[in-house]
């Protein structure tokens, strides 16, 4: 049996497309296409100032979807209550697997920003007191990771004292070189003496703030130096690559399609001290984000 | 996406978006038709045989082009304009009926 994507399913992918693309646009004009910050719980919205999810655990395992996606993204091939939060919490116990949706379009900085003041008011109205947190990032997710602890640290964050575990796969700390390629074009595309070539580097130039944010990996607010990775907390990195031989051409022009193995490590980054590394050699992108093999080495790291 | 309104407001989005390319893009297709036909007219203008005539439908292209592309742009705009404020009155109904 075929399953079809609801209307609104397909609705709320058109507005997490748009978003990805023109999110910051589409905030500013107030357009209903830009995808509000909200937090699901078993498929639910939930409440920040009273969330009431079926069973609330003492430990919170969030997912972050990356650019363009929504919390479905996570969701295991034809088991759509799957997902590595709820593998978690059936290993872990008393945890809850909690989803977030986002708009990708806008800054990443600003993403963390309301990212660390969602988590703090998440813990202060938990139902029961919460003893752990998990953070799971894919993609753009990652660097959101970043940006909400450094924030989050910055406020003085009750969350933050709880040292969290965070978890980037498949994110573009050093960037993605599509995004970079992007950049490059339309700089390139806008110096030439050619009107119609300029409008084709203008229409690349459009593209959204957080895609923007891409090429470099930019988690903070302009003029911020780079920070260092939360003091305290764990931090696990994990990527992919397109083909099954790590040493594959293609693996070393595309890394997992969009992001190198280097940049999913930050190797350019100084000072990072990671709990765990781990590469899937043959597992793209998006497969990374419900991948059996990922599941297993959560586990292994989490559980 | 709940509720009726919701879906309005959603489709008043998509309306605005949609009509704010048409009037972005009629003004970048435009440019791109300008300037693609002015490589040709470029080579007409140096040869002496075809100068003055090619002068004059340059011209006239470049006139009704622009009035075409322009007029798009407009009705773009309009549109856009009219789902954003259609939305936003929308929005406002509805925070006004959650509030009472």
């Amino acid at each position: 049996m075929v399953s079809v994507p609801s209307a609104g399913r397909v609705q709320q992918h058109i507005s997490a497309i748009a978003s990805g693309f023109l999110g910051d646009w589409l905030e500013h004009r107030g357009n209903p296409l830009a995808v509000p910050m909200t937090v699901f719980a078993d498929g639910e919205a939930l409440d920040l100032q009273n969330p009431q999810p079926a069973v609330p655990g003492s430990v919170l395992c969030l997912s972050i979807h990356g650019l363009m996606e929504l919390e479905s993204v996570w969701d295991f091939p034809a088991r759509p209550d799957e997902h590595y939060g709820t593998h978690l919490a059936n290993t872990l116990g008393d945890t809850s697997a909690l989803k977030l949706r986002f708009n990708t379009g806008r800054p990443i900085y600003r993403n963390g920003q309301d990212l660390a003041a969602l988590l703090e008011r998440l813990v202060s109205n938990w139902p029961v007191p919460v003893k752990r947190i998990v953070l799971i990032g894919h993609s753009m997710g990652g660097l959101l990771i970043r940006s909400a602890c450094h924030y989050g640290a910055a406020n003085d964050h009750r969350w933050v004292s709880l040292n969290p575990d965070c978890v980037y796969i498949g994110s573009p700390h050093d960037g993605s070189w599509l995004a970079v390629g992007a950049h490059k074009a339309a700089g390139w595309l806008n110096r030439v003496p050619r009107d119609y070539l300029k409008v084709v580097g203008e229409v690349i130039d459009l593209r959204s703030e957080g895609i923007r944010n891409l090429s470099r990996g930019d988690a903070f607010e302009p003029g911020t130096s780079d920070q260092p990775l939360l003091h305290g907390a764990r931090h696990y990195v994990i990527s992919g690559l397109l083909a099954k031989g790590e040493r594959h051409p293609v693996n070393v022009l595309f890394g997992d399609a969009l992001v190198h193995q280097s940049s999913a490590r930050g190797d350019r980054r100084e000072g990072w001290e990671l709990a765990g590394i781990a590469n899937f050699p043959g597992v793209d992108h998006i497969r990374l984000a419900h991948h059996p093999l990922v599941s297993q080495q959560l586990q292994e790291w989490l559980a | 996406m709940k509720g009726p309104d919701n879906n309005t407001q959603w489709w008043l989005g998509v309306t605005e978006l949609v009509a704010q390319g048409m009037h972005h893009g009629a003004v970048k297709l435009k440019r791109v038709h300008l300037s693609i036909a002015d490589e040709s007219f470029r080579v007409l203008d140096v040869i002496p045989a075809t100068r003055p005539g090619s002068r004059l439908v340059r011209v006239c292209h470049h006139g009704i082009a622009r009035v075409s592309y322009d007029s798009v742009s407009l009705a773009g705009r309009v549109i856009a304009e009219g789902a954003a404020s259609a939305g936003a009155r929308l929005a406002m109904r509805r925070q006004d009926m959650t509030e009472t």
